[in-house]
């Protein structure tokens, strides 16, 4: 119970600094000095592209530790190797591609290709899109066990993690699909890339963001010290996809290699909360109450669709402020109205190119438009995923033994040392090795 | 801790690690701090906005060639650079000594932790959180979430009102411009307000010596040229000046002739390279400015419009095209309500163009049928409407200023047209030099009343009482009529003609000659000199008349005249 509070109280706080930093964009800028000297200013270098060759050696990389990752989980069932994998994956995907490309990151590149026909989508980013979900629904999330450079930083810090409750693990679980609704409506709507405008960790793999970034980015660390990986569970839009694709994987990790015998001993070993305990499903209220819940969430769930679409799409004026065309246009009228005195620096620039503010109005019309129509869809989304949650947790499963959840185990491989069937068959092949060398 | 298994080496180990841990957390707890001491004074200085470098900037406004201060500025610049350039390195390295010191604490940390025991308690309660237990608590508090959630988004939703749709309930604040009494307590065009000529104060000095320095208040030296006239708001001059190489605007402060602010309007977008032709006696800076109290408005020979706050920023700028007419484009810039009203004649077409003056969105353009036309619209507002009244050869149009459209024209004018309308109960009067001064009666249909064609105007705008009409021209004849039916009092004779305009003050006329003296007389049915006042310099432009001063600009230098003390 006092660790309950304590996980909470941390929660809490860290939330808190994350919504501040998060909300608190700094835009930093030192003025160029405003009189004339003989001083010729360089002029402003935009860095050439990544040569084709190197991001597909990217790729290459990637389809490589996937690879790895499998056979270190599936067949080998190695924490070491794995653990091993993931400090490469740190240091090549992390520090020396300074955390881009990015599997997650590239959710907005594929729905902004699919929105905007004029944005040419690299091969790249689609085959890092598209790869790992390939992976995960043969092997399970392997990408999250070693590949995924921010999972495996925030693997690397865990110290002594706390279970978070089952209800708040389950309430918190929503968030991801928030982020990714938000992330899609956004890219869609070419407002912005949110997902890599909130990257918490991409200040640490390239020493150097905005000081909010890294309190976040610092918050989230000291956070998975004792909440194991907060980002993965808690927030990741991509772990929604790789989610859903790991519960209909082909294959995926075991905590035992042969049988379980509910001994219990890998119960508290799992620090994301990814092993489905042993439940026989002891009846505490009657059937018919059960039954009667279920139909109601069911019945109610078109409704619930129907009114988060609603909600969501009355806030297209909030949501499309986002794009800057929209913020721009808002700005122009605050002025324009006389609710503001001071001007901006994008208002005079604005103004100062001579476009007509009456199109860039009906510009930024067209787009709240759209972000009412993509409301519809996100709020729908959204109460399909409420629902959807309700009804698996009202429905009571039989759970003959321990296993690892499919959807939410990143096949980390720390459970399989806890098995008492596992250290026997390490026993064994140990003992084979031996005997070969004789 | 489990340490009966662990052997003396681990012991050890177990101990340095734990110091090791020991001093990474006090180091990275003693780096957070410098960082987050450091972070804030970076936000709470602004380097470049130290009070010592806005007055040595000042400075170098009042004295832009000073080199030494010039020297100075650089010096402090650079320093204020370097301090916030240090600044930067030191957050950035604190902030890698404090995440490799994190790094350090962290893996320490889970050396130790390896120690503890990592098998279950098999003993404890199972009973404490079932697995439906805690699914039925999951259920509720998602349920409620969820509920929060979509009362939150209802709320925000309801509450934010985006600026972009129209609310009845919010006053358009577009449409607020100063009422017809605040324009006359000021001067905010050219021929004061409404552009006809008329002071609406009094109390003004009628004798002064710019050479003795008699009732000067102050002269300020404006650096580029311009034959536009000063225009004030409260206690804010602008003017504008230009040459072949730049544009700018200046702003001076009646009370002490100090420069406020400067702003070049230079590459503005679509602005040609090359700059128009204009005669030596136009110039690229003959249209004076207006202002609506909120913002200042200028345009340039080059076509260059702009609208500047009072505090000389930029809040939009565009170009008309460059206009093309031999002699320079000279039409001043007069407002009604919420619009910007522009007399562009040029070559290709003759437009009377108005812009939103909060945007400089085109809000309407009327083409005109006429030649190039060099005068000055003037705004009539009649007991029934208001007219916006344009003299052109070979019409004189009015239209309705809200829309552009055509009110009434009247063919009587000739040759190229410099002088503005007058308006005087229910009579404009125009004349043009090889033309005619005609009266003309506002009614349905408005009447040619009477006309004169001797002493005409090639430059100067007449000015009107419900009585008398004035009359100068370049000749240096100076003429008083009959408003009513053109009977004509007398006619007086200067030594030197008159570009500048006769302004009304009071029961007075000031009128400037082209020599620089003010010659000042009444406005009677005989000729009734006041006064003689000479700037020192020669002046073509308008004075601007406002508390108890009168601004003039001279061909290099801007005055300001009032009583002195003693």
């Amino acid at each position: 119970m006092h660790l309950n509070q304590f996980n909470h109280i941390i929660i809490s706080i860290v939330l808190v600094c994350i919504i501040n930093s998060s909300s608190a964009q700094i835009i930093e800028r030192f003025p160029k000095p405003d009189f004339k000297s003989d001083y010729t200013r360089p002029q402003t270098i935009t860095p050439e592209a990544r040569a084709a060759h190197l991001e597909y050696l990217d790729v290459f990389v990637l389809i490589i530790t996937l690879s790895l990752a499998s056979y270190f989980a599936l067949k080998l069932r190695s924490r070491k190797h794995i653990f091993l994998l993931m400090v490469f994956s740190v240091i090549y995907f992390g520090f020396w591609r300074e955390g881009c490309i990015c599997s997650i990151g590239a959710i907005q590149n594929v729905t902004l290709a699919m929105f905007d026909p004029t944005y040419s989508i690299p091969l790249t980013a689609v085959l890092f899109f598209a790869i790992p979900l390939i992976f995960t629904l043969f092997f399970g999330r392997t990408f999250c066990a070693a590949v995924c450079p921010l999972g495996a930083v925030q693997d690397l810090v865990i110290v002594k993690h706390i279970n978070v409750s089952n209800w708040l693990a389950e309430l918190l679980s929503i968030l991801p699909y928030i982020y990714l609704g938000l992330a899609v409506l956004f890219a869609a709507n070419s407002a912005g890339f949110i997902i890599c405008q909130y990257d918490p960790f991409v200040g640490f793999f390239r020493f150097g963001a905005t000081f909010n970034m890294i309190i976040l980015g610092l918050s989230l660390l000291l956070l998975g010290t004792v909440i194991a990986r907060p980002y993965c569970r808690f927030l990741c839009p991509y772990g929604v996809l790789l989610n859903w694709m790991s519960r209909l994987s082909r294959r995926h990790v075991t905590i035992t290699p042969t049988e379980c015998t509910n001994c219990r001993l890998c119960e508290e070993s799992c620090p994301f909360g990814a092993i489905n305990k042993a439940d026989e499903g002891v009846l505490a209220e009657s059937k018919n109450s059960d039954i009667r819940r279920l139909a109601i969430i069911i019945v109610l769930t078109p409704i619930i669709i129907l009114l988060s679409g609603w909600v969501v799409s009355y806030l297209h004026d909030t949501l499309s402020q986002k794009h800057p065309s929209v913020s721009l246009a808002e700005e122009i009228q605050l002025e324009n109205r006389g609710k503001r005195t001071e001007t901006t620096l994008e208002t005079r620039t604005f103004r100062a190119s001579g476009k007509p503010s009456e199109e860039l109005f009906e510009e930024a019309k067209e787009i709240q438009k759209r972000f009412r129509m993509g409301g519809w869809f996100l709020g729908g989304f959204l109460g399909f995923i409420f629902s959807i949650k309700l009804i698996k947790l009202s429905i009571r499963k039989k759970q003959p033994e321990y296993a690892a959840d499919t959807g939410t185990c990143f096949s980390c491989a720390r459970c399989f040392a806890f098995c008492p069937f596992e250290q026997e068959r390490i026993a064994s092949l140990h003992r084979t090795s031996i005997l070969n060398e004789f | 801790m489990n340490f009966k298994t662990k052997n003396k080496k681990s012991l050890i180990w177990y101990q340095v690690v734990k110091r090791i841990a020991l001093v990474a957390a006090v180091f990275a707890v003693i780096v957070s701090i410098l960082l987050l001491a450091n972070y804030i004074q970076t936000k709470s200085i602004d380097p470049l906005n130290s009070q010592a470098l806005n007055h040595l900037m000042l400075e170098l406004q009042k004295d832009p060639e000073n080199t030494a201060l010039k020297e100075q500025i650089r010096a402090l610049d650079l320093l204020a650079r370097k301090a916030y350039f240090t600044n930067k390195w030191q957050i950035r390295t604190g902030g890698f000594l404090l995440f490799v010191s994190i790094v350090i604490l962290i893996f320490s940390l889970k050396y130790l932790n390896s120690f503890r025991s990592k098998l279950p308690d098999l003993e404890q309660d199972l009973s404490a959180e079932t697995s439906w237990e805690s699914k039925i608590i999951a259920r509720r508090s998602i349920t409620y979430s969820g509920l929060v959630l979509f009362a939150l988004a209802l709320i925000s939703g309801f509450l934010w009102e985006s600026e972009l749709t129209p609310s009845e309930s919010t006053p358009d604040h577009s449409l607020r411009y100063p009422t017809l009494e605040q324009i006359r307590q000021n001067w905010p065009s050219f021929r004061g307000p409404e552009g006809n000529g008329i002071a609406y104060q009094s109390g003004f000095p009628v004798e002064w010596n710019g050479n003795t320095g008699k009732n000067i208040i102050w002269k300020t030296e404006i650096p580029k040229p311009g034959f536009n006239s000063p225009i004030i708001w409260d206690k804010k001059l602008f003017i504008s000046g230009a040459d072949q190489n730049s544009q700018v605007v200046y702003c001076i402060d009646t009370r002490s002739g100090k420069f406020l602010w400067q702003t070049e309007l230079n590459d503005l977008p679509g602005s040609s390279v090359e700059r128009p032709k204009v005669t030596k006696d136009t110039g690229y800076a003959a249209p004076t400015m207006t202002t609506n109290g909120t913002y200042v408005y200028v345009i340039f020979a080059t076509g260059d419009i702009a609208c500047l706050d009072f505090d000389g920023n930029r809040i939009w700028a565009k170009n008309l095209g460059a206009p093309k007419n031999h002699y320079g484009h000279s039409s001043s810039l007069i407002m009604h309500k919420n619009l910007l009203l522009v007399q562009f004649d040029h070559n290709a077409s003759k437009q009377l163009i108005a812009l939103q003056a909060n945007t400089g969105n085109e809000a309407y353009k009327t083409t005109r049928d006429v030649q190039i036309s060099w005068a000055s619209p003037i705004l009539v507002n009649t007991t029934d409407r208001a007219e916006i009244i344009l003299n052109s050869n070979p019409f004189v149009i009015s239209y309705n200023p809200e829309n552009g459209q055509e009110l009434w024209r009247i063919k009587c004018m000739d040759g190229e047209v410099a002088p503005s309308p007058a308006y005087a109960d229910g009579m404009v009067f125009v004349v043009n030099d090889y033309a005619r001064l005609a009266a003309i009666r506002l009614g349905s249909p408005p009447e040619l009343t009477w006309e004169y064609d001797e002493d005409l105007s090639e430059v100067p705008s007449p000015v009107a009482t419900s009585e008398l009409l004035i009359m100068a021209s370049s000749y240096g004849t100076v003429s008083c009529f009959s408003s009513k039916n053109g009977e004509k009092y007398w006619v007086h004779e200067f030594d030197e003609g008159f570009y500048s305009s006769p302004i009304l003050v009071d029961t007075l006329i000031y009128l400037m000659d082209m020599s620089g003296i003010m010659q000042i007389f009444k406005v009677a049915k005989e000729f009734q000199m006041v006064g003689q006042a000479a700037l020192g310099e020669q002046a073509m432009t308008i004075p601007a008349f406002m508390d108890a001063h009168i601004y003039i600009r001279g061909e290099k230098n801007l005055y300001c005249i009032g009583k002195q003390d003693g």
